[in-house]
């Protein structure tokens, strides 16, 4: 559906969007994740015929958008980073005029109008001028207005921002039911919420993709270290001594604990080997008490945090 | 194209810029009517129009200011390229707008020339002749206002710089009259000409082969003509501005003629600058 290759765009010297490539194929939903300023919506800005590449090509539905903008862009809903309302109009007529420079024929323009409203619940507002409404329902009307084509793909940027947590709730479920039938692109940099809505998630940072795939199977590819998190009571050196006889610990640190006479250690270790019994007996034999012991895994956060600080060090 | 232009006319009435506009433009021309043709009893109307161009350089950078840089400050260009509709159908359908809103201003001011004909002896062909001239005057002066209009994000400053360009373009006539007519300034002219196009080709191509040549070759021209009738250079920096002179034409208007040459002139400026509209938009997504 979308196959995007070798995508660079430059802004000057400098490279927003560095050789980018990946396919999304028709029906999946598919979460760009990053950073700020890490290219997400320069991307999605060029996947829409927005802005123009400074090399690679897009080709939608086999076709390139350069060679065919108007019949792809007819393929497309947008919701940019901003909603772009004119905040004269009333949410009806803006609609309305949505509905016109998308083609939509005459006859179905009113029932587009009223399926747009009712999907995300501002049918109340319907009569109210743009300039009046708060953050959260104006980014409705902008999500309303990326449906009204009917278009088979839905590139949304941010959809959920300046969204309360009910209105977070019922858009998430939105896009999930959007995803049956359209391809779905959106952006984020909030973790749990690509978690919980995309299959699959491409991670950008610095205008490059660092990662791409399933989640749970990134968070599986880069956890090849298990982490065991224990608070002794004792001395570095007694917790040194006391862990010695224990094999197949990879990494050892060990820093001071905001609890008096104690230390927090941190232990890795190969992946899928567990070692708390080991350190439980370890300890209790060089007397030294243990306080809390618990494993680490790696979460949504350590693993983009893991990505994007790497590719950091890199550059 | 016809959705952009019902928006943005919607758009015009829907913030007080189209009454601005209007009020503007009917206050001071009735102020002048009244003026030089009730108070003093002249029949002569077709002067009238010829007195109050200046109003264009008030009231059309107010009508222009928002066109497109009101699109890009509020991100609302973000719909319109994404949409299935054409840059070209953006920019035309926003000039028709503005030049809608032109077109039903001067409607009213038809009623001044009824007034005259009513009590006195209208020159009706002078008179037709003068508003065709005067509106085809105003579309030239909106398309050079929508042209700075997408060169901006902020509106004032678009307002700001469409007014110089205006009140430069009112003053041109003035200007020809100074501007030194020997033969040596005419090539000095002729040879800045040569190196502003030559140095546009460089920055369009980044080639130095392009620009280098487009050098040498308007360097050759330019030695030709001296050479074979160096009477061309006299007067050429005077002439080239009557050439782009958008007032001179209106003469002709004024007196009942429709000449096709200022006609077509008047239609083609507009085309031109409605172009490089188009183009600077188009540039702008690849930058």
């Amino acid at each position: 559906m979308i196959q995007v290759t070798q995508l660079s765009k430059r802004y000057g010297p400098h490279k927003a969007v560095d050789d980018v490539s990946f396919t999304i194929q028709k029906g999946e939903i598919v979460g760009f994740l990053g950073p700020n300023g890490a290219g997400k919506s320069t991307t999605m800005n060029i996947l829409t015929g927005y802005l123009s590449s400074s090399e690679g090509d897009v080709m939608i539905d086999g076709q390139n958008i350069l060679e065919n903008p108007q019949e792809i862009k007819a393929k497309i809903g947008y919701l940019p980073e901003n909603p772009p309302l004119y905040m004269e109009m009333t949410v009806q007529e803006y609609l309305k005029f949505v509905c016109e420079i998308k083609n939509v024929s005459r006859n179905e323009t009113a029932q587009r109008i009223e399926y747009g409203l009712e999907t995300v619940r501002i049918t109340d507002v319907r009569k109210r001028l743009l300039k009046n409404l708060s953050k959260g329902y104006k980014q409705r009307v902008g999500l309303a207005a990326s449906l009204m084509g009917n278009p088979e793909i839905l590139i949304l940027d941010e959809p959920t921002s300046g969204l309360d947590p009910k209105q977070i709730i019922e858009i998430r479920d939105l896009i999930r039911e959007l995803g049956k039938d359209h391809t779905v692109v959106l952006s984020s940099h909030i973790l749990h919420e690509v978690s919980e809505t995309c299959e699959r998630v491409l991670i950008m940072n610095l205008g490059k993709i660092v990662a791409d795939g399933a989640l749970d199977t990134l968070a599986r590819s880069l956890a090849d270290t298990s982490e065991l998190v224990v608070r002794a009571s004792g001395s570095k050196e007694e917790v040194e001594k006391a862990l010695g006889p224990v094999s197949g610990i990879k990494t050892l640190t060990i820093s001071d604990s905001p609890e008096p006479a104690a230390v927090d250690v941190l232990i890795g270790s190969e992946e899928n080997t567990d070692l708390r019994k080991d350190v439980f007996l370890a300890f209790s034999a060089a007397r030294v008490p243990i306080l809390q012991m618990r494993s680490k895994n790696m979460t949504l956060e350590e693993i983009f945090l893991h990505l994007t600080n790497a590719e950091k060090g890199v550059e | 194209m016809f959705a952009i232009f019902k928006r943005e006319l919607m758009g015009y009435y829907q913030t007080p810029i189209g009454y601005v506009f209007m009020g503007l433009f009917l206050l001071i021309s009735g102020f002048f009517f009244a003026y030089n043709h009730l108070f003093t009893g002249s029949a002569y109307y077709s002067s009238f129009l010829g007195s109050i161009f200046f109003i264009f350089i008030f009231a059309i950078p107010l009508l222009t200011m928002r066109s497109i840089s009101e699109e890009r400050r509020q991100k609302t260009d973000q719909l319109l390229l994404t949409s299935p509709v054409s840059i070209s159908d953006i920019v035309i359908g926003k000039f028709l707008a503005a030049s809608s809103v032109f077109f039903v201003t001067l409607l009213v001011t038809v009623l001044y020339a009824v007034v005259v004909g009513t009590y006195g002896d209208l020159a009706v062909a002078q008179t037709a002749g003068a508003y065709i001239g005067f509106f085809l005057l105003g579309l030239c002066f909106i398309a050079i206002g929508i042209l700075i209009s997408a060169l901006t994000e902020n509106q004032v400053t678009a307002a700001f710089f469409t007014f110089f360009s205006l009140l430069f373009v009112w003053l041109i006539n003035l200007v020809k009259q100074v501007v030194p007519a020997d033969n040596l300034s005419g090539i000095i002219f002729a040879a800045a000409l040569g190196v502003a196009l030559s140095a546009y080709l460089f920055f369009n191509t980044r080639s130095w082969i392009v620009g280098g040549i487009a050098v040498i070759v308007s360097a050759i021209i330019i030695v030709l003509l001296a050479l074979i009738d160096h009477t061309v250079y006299t007067g050429l920096i005077g002439n080239a501005l009557g050439w782009i002179s958008l007032l001179d034409r209106y003469n002709s208007f004024n007196l009942g003629i429709l000449k096709l040459d200022a006609v077509v002139f008047y239609l083609s400026f507009c085309a031109v600058f409605l172009f490089i509209t188009i183009r600077v938009i188009e540039k702008r997504r690849w930058t």
